[in-house]
């Protein structure tokens, strides 16, 4: 199917802000009626998780009509394959961050009587993640990224704050510092993974998957015998009672994760969570059906409402903002004569924006793909920098209107 | 694998059309309409030169196209 990349983006983290939704209405079934120990449940969670996760894996490896049916879900898996050497860094990086993620989180919900007055903070990972790149990454945030991002971030904070609790200053420290951090290993981390090159092809998202989830349970369940070795072995216990709530809830969500891994090969890490945000959206008809059966109350005062309505307002704005503001373009390159293809391919890789380069053969030398978000910034970054390599006789600037590219 | 660009000028009034039939083309991996020198940027990807000439010939015969630019790509670089 050939579809345009940007709506694939957009369709995949929307699809896995839905399917999270629905894993945490799931997870809160589960701590309400089974396993309120929040150190026991994200142990048993994720021994249970292990399993259904290699269990899902191997199922999608199988084949069907010529391709493994994981591939309709990214067409990058072909198997469950053992690690390759180089990603093994990568990968106990991103096992850590969700480690420390997840371990941040059991360490709020187990605290703090109403963890919703303090996990909408969470939002604002985003930010962390715009950061990072700025550092990191070939294509630094613009302007209009960052402001987008920053409506995002209010925007679900605005809309899943809860006015009956306290904002306490030591859960703050415990999301400023922990949970937002791991957050951020994990999914830059995974975003690395994603885009590495194994056996002359993309990275798939399920073998990310599966092993960021072997990881996260050696290191969750290591930590939690490390502070208290009860909790694992009522953790163990707590796994072979309540199996298939549990297999319920790591299926469902091991499908969200693998389509915002396959996202994040698509766009920025910064740019999927602010799309993804849109969970907090989703999360609100589920709180509302639960409300029935849990005893909690969804409030519905006429001041939270109006905050909420707001709050998803910023969120649906912000994140249309990141969809209208790409600007792609193709530079068709000729280079001097005596001038090394091989060299100047490099010193074009190298300018921030520019996603591809191909040498070529026939009528030009190099064409660059480049993707940023505004004409401005195609001047200011690409032409400017072209303009300064020595090698380049001539270029021609191809600004693309539309794409369709294959999935 | 053998990759390349296929560049394409349309005649005027002819694009949508072009575009139709392009996507029904196997082997082609991405279609850009573009403004400058082409009016369309398709990539292919096939297994040999004769698949290459295939595809070409494809796009030609497809109705509305003035002219076709083959670039096979010799090495590439990408996110």
């Amino acid at each position: 199917m050939r579809i345009r990349k940007k709506y694939l983006f957009y369709f995949l983290l929307i699809s896995s802000s839905l399917i999270a939704a629905t894993t945490t209405s799931i997870d809160s079934i589960i701590s309400y009626f089974y396993i309120s120990n929040p150190w026991v449940f994200g142990v048993s969670v994720f021994l249970v998780g292990m399993f259904i996760t290699i269990f899902l894996s191997l199922l999608l490896s199988v084949p069907f009509r010529g391709k493994s049916i994981g591939s309709r879900i990214d067409p990058s898996f072909n198997r469950v394959r053992f690690l390759k050497r180089e990603e093994l860094g990568y990968h106990i990086l991103a096992g850590m961050g969700n480690t420390v993620n997840t371990l941040g989180y059991f360490y709020i919900v187990s605290t703090f009587v109403d963890p919703s007055a303090v996990l909408p903070f969470f939002q604002v990972v985003i930010l962390y993640l715009l950061i990072v790149e700025s550092l990191s990454e070939k294509d630094a945030p613009t302007l209009a990224e960052v402001e987008s991002s920053i409506i995002v971030t209010f925007g679900a904070i605005m809309a899943s704050i809860s006015l009956s609790g306290e904002v306490n200053v030591m859960a703050m420290l415990v999301i400023f510092l922990i949970m937002n951090p791991g957050w951020v290993l994990l999914a830059i981390y995974q975003r690395k993974l994603k885009l590495m090159r194994i056996n002359e092809g993309h990275n798939d998202s399920i073998n990310i998957r599966l092993w960021n989830v072997i990881f996260t349970t050696i290191f969750t369940s290591a930590i939690v015998l490390v502070y208290n070795k009860n909790y694992f072995f009522e953790a163990i216990n707590a796994a072979s009672m309540y199996y298939p709530w549990l297999s319920l809830t790591m299926g469902v969500t091991f499908f969200a994760y693998v389509l915002y891994i396959r996202a994040l090969g698509l766009g920025k890490a910064s740019i999927s969570q602010a799309v993804k945000a849109s969970t907090i959206i989703f999360v609100i008809p589920l709180s509302l059906l639960l409300s029935h059966y849990m005893n909690f109350s969804f409030s519905a005062g006429p001041t939270l409402f109006i905050i909420k309505i707001m709050g998803i307002t910023l969120v649906v704005l912000g994140v249309a903002t990141f969809a209208l503001t790409d600007v792609r373009a193709y530079v068709f390159i000729n280079a001097k004569g005596d001038q090394s293809i091989e060299d100047l391919m490099e010193r074009i890789w190298h300018i921030r924006g520019v996603v591809a380069v191909s040498a070529l053969a026939g009528k030009h030398d190099v064409l660059a793909k480049v993707r940023i978000r505004t004409l401005g910034k195609g001047y200011e970054r690409v032409i400017r920098r072209l303009e300064g390599i020595d090698g380049i006789e001539k270029f021609s600037w191809q600004s693309v209107l539309k794409e369709w590219e294959e999935i | 694998m053998i990759k390349a660009y296929i560049l394409i000028l349309v005649y005027v009034g002819k694009l949508e059309e072009v575009l139709e039939s392009l996507r029904k083309i196997e082997n082609i991996r991405s279609i850009a309409v573009t403004a400058g020198d082409y009016d369309i940027i398709t990539k292919v990807s096939v297994e040999s030169l004769e698949e290459l000439l295939e595809v070409t010939d494809k796009i030609q015969l497809s109705g509305g196209i003035k002219r076709t630019t083959t670039s096979v790509i010799e090495k590439e670089i990408e996110l």
